[in-house]
Order: C-alpha cells, then structure tokens, then sequence
C-alpha cells in the first residue's frame, strides 16, 4: 500500500525520525542526507540534558528506525534545484540523481554559531577558550586538559553568545544553551572536583522539563557558582590564562577574574544547508533567518509552498524531544495533505 | 512620561543611545569610570528607562552622571544596541540647560572648562594650544613642557612651523573671518547660549557658596575652588 | 595566540581608504605637542608619494574636545563639522584627512547621525546657512591619517633604511600598540580591522619589521576622559587607566609603544613621568620608561629621519633606548638646537636620560 512518494531533505534527528514515521505510514521515502553519515549534530553530543542519558542511545533509535523496506537513504547528497509544478516536485541533486516527489521534508536543521564571530571573546585566537561542542567532544574522549597539558582549575562558561546580541546579528534566545551549561558544569564538577566553575548568564532559561531541577542540583550538589553578567571581554595574561571582564550586576560591581579554560555557550542559526535549499524551493524565512511556518500556532510544520512542510530545527531552536515531536506532527500534516492530494 | 524624559527625548543622542536595557552589565564590566569611580553606566541606563522624574532630577544633580570619561567602549558591545555614553552626554547638557549642574562639586566644573577650553575655541579657534595651556595648571606635563613654552618659537621652527603663522602650518593664526563665522555658528546653534547658561548658574552658585567670581579669566576663587575641590568621596566604595 | 585567527578578522574588516587628493584637518594636540608628525605626514605624503593633501587656513578646531566635555552642544559640532564639509566642496576636495582620533570618531558620528536622522542633516544645512552662508556636500571618503599611513605602508617598507629589529638580539622588536577609543569602537566597520583587533597599527608594525605584543588591558581606554583630564580634580582618574595599562604591559616587555590617537600619546608619554615622580615606578626594562611614538615618529625613524627633526626630543619619555635598539645612527649634540644649528637650553629632568 503506497501512500505517496516522499523525500525528506536532511538525516539528522527531524528527518530521521520523519523519515521512520512516513515509511510506517505506508510511504515511500528518500532520505537525503549531505553527510556521509545520518544523525547530524546528535553524532557529536555525549550526553544529553536533563537526564545526562547517552546520546548513543538516541541515534540508535534513529538508525532503527530508518531500517525500512520503505526508505532509500542516500548520503553525500546535496541539492541542485527542484522544479515544481502541479503539486510534483523534480528534485535533482549535484551528483545527477533525479526525484520525484508528491511532498517534501524540510529537515536541514541548525549550524552553531560561528564563535570567532564574537571577537571579544578570542575564540581561535586565545587558547583554551572552547565552545559547548569543543567541550562535549571532550567529555567524549575524557580529555579535559589544557593547551599546556595540565588540567584547568577555574573554569568559566560564557552564555549567550551569539544569541540576544544585536552585536552578533541575532536578537532571539537560542533556549537550550543555558540548560546546556549546567549540563556540562555538573560534568566538568565530575571529572575535575576540585575545580571552580563559574556560569556567567543574564537570565537562567530552564524552561524544559526538568530544568530547574538541573540547576538546582548544580548549585547544591556540585558547587558551581553562578554569576549574573553578560562576559564583556576576554584578554590572556602574561602566563596564558584567560582574563574575563564581567559585571556583577546583583552586586553592582565590574569584576576581572583570572581563569583557565572559557567555555562558550554558542547558539543555534538555522545551517547553511537550508539556505541553499530555502532558495532551490522558494521558501520564506523570518527576522531571525530560520524557516517561517505560515503560523505560529497550528500550522508550525507548513512552510510557504504546497507540499513542502518543516521538520525540527530549520525553523527555531529546540531540543531533541521537540525535535522529535516536531518531526512527528510534519508526518501528520505530509499524511493528511498526501489524502487531499 | 514625566516633562524630563520628554526633554530628553528631543536630544537625538539620548534618542540613539537608548532602546531598551536588559541589565546585562557589559557595559559596566569594560568601563573605565566603572573601575576607579562609584559609577555604574548599567544602573543609569535601567534608571532612566523607568521614566520616573524624581530619579532623573536627582541624577541630573547627582556627581555620578560626571564621571564618565566619554571613551565610548560601552558602544561597541552592548547586545541591545544602547550607547550609555550618548545618554551620559544627553544627561549632561540637560543638567546644565536647567541649572542642576552647580548642585554637585563634578558638575561645577564645568565653568573651568567653558573659561579654558571654550574660550580657547574663540579666542583662537582651537581647543588647545601651546600658549593657552598653563604650565602650573598642568604640572604633570612635566618639565619638557615649560621648557617647550619658552622655546616655542625655535622648537617649533625646526619641525616645520611657525606659531600664529600666517597662511598653513601646525598652530597657524586663523584668519579672522573664520573666527568670525565659528562665532556666528555658535550662536546661531545655541552654543553660545550654554556658554552664557554655564556662567548665569556658575555666579549665582559663588554667591550662595560666598566665593569670588569674575565674569571671565582662572584667578578668581570660584574658579580655583571649581578646578581643584575633590571632597574625596568619588572613588569606588569595594576595591 | 594564534595569529591565524586574527587574520580572518582582519580580512572582514576591509575598509575603503581613499589614495589620492586628501582635505587635511589639523588635530589640536599634535599640533601643539607633536607638531613634528603632522609635518612629518604632509611631507611623506607631498614630497615622497607625490599625493596632492591640501590644507585650507580657515579650517578650525572640530570642538570635539569641548563637545566630549559637554560644554558644545550637538547642533553646533556638527555644524562646525559642517563648515569644514563646506570648505571642501570650496576647494574640490572629497576626501578628509583627519589627524586626530576624537576628530575622526565624530566625523564618522554625525554622519551616521545624518544618515539615521535626516531632519538633523537639514537643520545643520540651515545653521550653517544662517551662520555663514555657506553649503556643504557629504564627502566621498573619510579616513583618519593612521589609515593612510597603513594604507601606504608598503611603499614605506620599501623605502626602509632601518626595520624595527633589535640589533643587539636580532629579534624584531616588542611593540605594543594603543589605538584611540573613537577610532573604532563606536563603528567597528569604520576602523582597519574593527574594534577587537584592529590592524591599522599592528600592520604598519608588521610591514615594518616588528613585533606586536598583545596584553589584557590593550583594548582599555588610556584614560584621557577628557573632563577627567581637563580639570585637575579629576586627574586621578586619567592617571589611574594610563597606570593599568602600563602594569599590564610590563610582564611583556615591550620595547615602545605606538599609539594613533593625540590624546593617547600624550597621556602615555606624560603620566609615565607623574607616576614616576609619585613613586618611582617605572615600566621599561631596567628601570627605564617605555618611548610612547606617534605613527609618524615610527614611520620617520623607518625612513631613516634625523629623530630631533620629528621632535623625539619633546617627548617627556626619552627616545635614546629605543634609537640603540634599532642601531640607529643618531646626534645627541644635535638634540636641541634650532633649525639653523644654534644651541638651545637643555632641559633638564627628563625620563630615560
């Protein structure tokens, strides 16, 4: 029983789940994934919030879940253009493969934000300044030591960057780095327990299930401080730490401290891969550049174009359960549309 | 809206420089006043977003809104795009168009500036130069400086000018006409009216503070007292 | 540190710098304290680039150092700035020279001031009318006259009788540069390399043989405050940033310090003095103090220039150390005599002597 003919634009955790979903819905489906390997940015993270559960574990379930009759999936793909007339799409792709599909998954995801784009703060330029990814590629390979070979003693994350920053281009809040941060300052309390950890933030975004309790845990559990500023500047001292300018502000006072090792908590934009398809298919981004739904409420999967819907982050930052949700809800809206059709 | 937000609002800095503050403090965090004062841009700009006038009225008198050094570096990172420093500078000539200035010992000299830098720009169209800048007001210029004063003519010879030359050349004399019409620009752009407006609430402050006062010049006691008063009590409370 | 990484931020902050037929406005500090240099920039750009920098007499002062001391208000600076516009169209000329940072910072304001609140640019239009009855065009191009050095740059190194390596050692010499707060922090895009790590020092420094030593407080504000500075009361507070910045460079052991800002190689130059005189701190090598040179200073020395004809000499720090690092061949009975060889007074108390 065919339902229709369904390609799904992008293999990490949206359209791996969309793809599963579809095909146990009697679809036939093309999973393209740039990459020579499915799982997107889940592939680089350890552990996962709230639960610190191994992200393994998710892109097992993925891969399980596109081991179907139904799906084709072909990797090291990229689009070339799509022809769209009378609700088919003509995909070809760069390697000269060409698709015919009665409905589209746009699941291209995010990039992380390009950190040496917040200069200040001397990623690429200082050592031992790393970003979330840096850090959690670390915890992977129990490798937590500095550019000299010791291990850091103080340790800072830095949150926001890149997000609620006219200065870096994007005005809206990320949501998941803060949660991210005390994910990773409990890990680092783990390994290092005699270290310091320090958390500058504006605002504590816990606004997940089981958030709040993380944070509440980070401070009683494991010690580490919070500090409410927003990083100014980071410079290196004479003997290669890090000097951080910060305001205190529930204190009123500008700080400098001296540390070893910056974590920065970069946020999310929606990736260059959607750029290229956003335009092979005509699709309608928002203020913040990411993919706009035609509604906020009800129609958060349905882009601009007939037949083509969104699946997880190519249109705002979320975390992988809503990832999951998002990409599930898109095979209910494809599903019904495929009836009409 | 009280009448001052109003008044502020008409100042196209105070208009650039703020959007709205979410107190994040990097500001505060790179500010040089911020160190070495008791001074802290990020709590001026959150109480000037409330609109309350009793608050500006009393930052209008205050000492705190003088610290500020002007160097801008509050600019260049704030995420919501405000500039602390355009609201300090709209503050400022506010505090001194209503006569709030004189009320605090940072805000009274502003007539020591007004008798030397304002007066230089008239007198010779610049801000400073060689011959107006005092050796016993600027004692840490050091010694090169009262020996380049007197040598002025041959120093400046062999580096290739001529003090109060005619034509170009570092220190040439302005023609007059230009002086003229950098006259006419300041009255015509009410530069000349806070010039007058910083005198008018300078003399009635010497009077009520019993100081002598001259209408121009730096050897009268206001003027003294203005340029050199520090009562101690600026510095940053924790250091 | 990684050099790499700076590179890539060099290369996003390309800014337009025009080469040819500059408007020069004089800074009223270095025309006072540095005369030397601005003749020092006319004559490069006259006499050895063969550029046409023309100076028009009845240009004046911007005010901008009475406007950061709120005496000016904002109307009137901007119509001062204005007439300058005025005198260029006058004189054929689009492109501006500026020799002073502050000067440059609110060239670059008022006109982004103009371009974001138009009513502004048609009140000024009218002031300036009513003033003086004169009309102004929007210039072409507006660079600070650091940004022409580093723009030619290049064609200095290749004319370089001396690089700035340490003769003794062979290693180039440690330079930490000071770029003025209103080149770049304002409008990062209007500065060479932006307003974290700008280039406009730093190259010149490279292409010259240099090293550039970084330092946590590089970007800080030498503390000029203008207000803070101007009356004495409030001289704590300029000293106190200049102190920071000196504690702060001195583990690095730079051999001088090269700033583009008046206001800052003044401070750099003579708080070092104060400091000094109030505790015998100093922050060279050896006891020694830390020449403070304009661009210009660096570039003359390159080009191999009699050091009393920049007016090194009138610098409270003296230059002697750095001239024997370079190996520079240099005259001491020649240091203050006039133009014509006359002996002049020696003055006595300097730094570094």
């Amino acid at each position: 029983m065919m339902n229709g003919y369904v390609v799904v634009i992008g293999g990490g955790v949206a359209g791996m789940e969309a793809a599963g979903q579809l095909a146990e819905n009697g679809c036939l489906v093309t999973l393209l994934e740039k990459e020579d390997i499915t799982g997107g940015h889940l592939n680089n993270w350890h552990h996962l919030f709230p639960d610190r559960r191994n992200g393994n574990e998710v892109i097992e379930y993925l891969h399980k879940h596109i081991e179907h009759d139904n799906i084709t999936l072909l990797k090291n793909t990229i689009i070339d253009s799509v022809e769209n007339s009378r609700n088919k799409f003509i995909i070809k792709t760069t390697l000269g493969k060409e698709l015919n599909a009665d409905a589209i998954v746009v699941a291209t995801g995010f990039d992380l934000f390009r950190s040496e784009r917040k200069e200040e703060y001397g990623y690429g330029i200082y050592d031992n300044v790393l970003t979330s990814a840096d850090l959690e590629n670390r915890f992977g390979t129990s490798d937590l030591s500095l550019k000299n070979g010791e291990l850091p003693g103080r340790i800072g994350f830095v949150h926001c960057v890149g997000s609620r920053d006219e200065k870096a281009g994007n005005l809206y809040c990320s949501k998941l780095c803060c949660v991210t941060a005390v994910k990773q300052a409990i890990e680092l309390k783990e390994y290092l327990p005699e270290s310091n950890v320090f958390c500058f933030y504006m605002d504590m975004r816990m606004g997940g299930a089981l958030y709040e309790e993380l944070y509440m845990e980070s401070q009683e559990k494991y010690g580490v401080n919070f500090i409410r500023g927003k990083v100014s500047e980071v410079g290196e001292s004479f003997n290669n730490k890090l000097i951080v300018k910060v305001e205190d502000t529930l204190a009123g006072r500008p700080l400098k401290m001296e540390l070893d090792m910056l974590v920065l908590m970069a946020g999310m934009e929606i990736s260059e891969g959607s750029r290229k398809v956003g335009l092979a298919l005509n699709l309608k981004t928002g203020e913040n550049r990411f993919f706009a739904s035609i509604d906020n409420h009800y129609g958060s999967n349905r882009s601009n174009i007939k037949g083509v819907f969104y699946a997880g982050s190519c249109t705002a930052p979320m975390n992988i359960t809503e990832t999951i949700s998002h990409a599930r809800a898109a095979v209910s809206e494809v599903m019904n549309y495929l009836k009409k059709c | 809206m009280g009448k001052l937000y109003d008044l502020l609002l008409e100042d196209v800095r105070f208009e650039e420089g703020l959007k709205a503050c979410m107190n994040c403090g990097v500001c505060t965090a790179i500010c040089p006043a911020a160190e070495f004062y008791d001074y802290d841009p990020r709590k001026i700009v959150d109480t000037v977003q409330k609109k309350d006038e009793e608050e500006i009225i009393e930052l209008l008198k205050s000492e705190t809104i003088w610290y500020c050094g002007e160097c801008m570096s509050c600019k260049t990172r704030c995420p919501r795009g405000n500039t602390p420093g355009f609201i300090i500078m709209a503050l400022r000539t506010l505090s001194q168009k209503l006569g709030y200035f004189t009320e605090s010992e940072k805000g009274r000299q502003q007539l020591a500036i007004k008798r030397t830098v304002g007066e230089n720009i008239f007198k010779y169209g610049y801000c400073a130069a060689t011959y107006a800048v005092n050796p016993h007001m600027h004692p840490e210029q050091g010694p090169i400086w009262e020996y380049i004063l007197e040598n002025s003519d041959d120093v400046f010879e062999r580096l290739g000018g001529q003090i109060n030359g005619i034509g170009t050349g570092p220190l040439r004399k302005i023609p007059q006409e230009a002086l003229d019409e950098l006259k006419k620009i300041f009255e015509v752009t009410g530069g000349t009216e806070l010039f007058e407006t910083i005198e008018k609430h300078s003399k009635i402050k010497a009077s009520e503070m019993g100081l002598q006062f001259n209408s121009e010049g730096t050897d009268n006691d206001y003027f003294v007292e203005v340029y050199t008063a520090n009562n101690g009590t600026h510095n940053a409370h924790d250091t | 540190m990684n050099i790499e990484g700076k590179k890539r931020i060099w290369s996003d902050y390309q800014k337009e710098i025009a080469d040819d037929h500059f408007f020069y406005v004089r800074s009223c500090i270095r025309q006072s304290f540095f005369p030397g240099s601005e003749q020092f920039f006319l004559n490069l750009m006259r006499n050895i680039l063969k550029k046409d920098v023309y100076e028009n007499p009845a240009h004046t002062t911007c005010t901008g150092i009475a406007y950061h001391s709120d005496i000016v208000p904002s109307a009137t600076i901007m119509t001062v700035i204005a007439r300058h516009f005025a005198l260029m169209k006058e004189s054929g000329y689009k492109n501006i020279a500026i020799s002073c940072v502050t000067s440059f910072g609110l060239y670059t304001e008022i006109l982004e001031t103009w371009k974001h609140f138009p009513k502004e640019l048609e009140k000024t239009r009218e002031y300036l009318f009513k003033a003086t009855g004169r009309e102004f065009d929007i210039p072409e191009n507006i660079a600070h006259t650091s940004d022409i050095i580093y723009k030619f740059r290049d064609e200095i190194a290749n004319k370089a009788k001396n690089t700035l390596v340490n003769k003794e050692t062979g290693e180039p010499l440690r330079i930490v540069e000071h770029i003025g707060c209103h080149y770049a922090k304002m409008f990062p895009k209007s500065g060479v390399g932006g307003a974290e790590f700008p280039n406009v020092l730093s190259g010149m420094v490279e292409a010259w043989g240099g090293k550039v030593i970084d330092y946590p407080e590089r970007r800080h504000c030498c503390g000029f405050g203008f207000r803070q500075y101007l009356v004495q009361a409030n001289r704590g507070y300029s000293v106190s940033n200049t102190e920071k910045k000196f504690s702060s460079m001195k583990p690095f052991m730079p051999d001088m310090v090269l700033t583009n800002c008046p206001g800052c190689t003044m401070f750099m130059d003579k708080w070092q003095y104060t400091i000094k005189e109030m505790g015998g701190v100093t922050y060279g090598a050896d006891g020694e103090s830390v020449p403070v040179l304009t661009y210009e200073e660096l570039a003359g020395l390159v080009l191999g220039d009699n050091p009393w004809d920049l007016g090194l000499q009138y610098h409270m720090v003296q230059s002697e150390p750095l001239l024997k690092k370079l190996g520079l061949e240099f005259d001491s009975t020649d240091k203050y005599k006039t133009k014509n060889g006359k002996q002049m007074p020696i003055p006595k108390n300097l730094i570094n002597v």
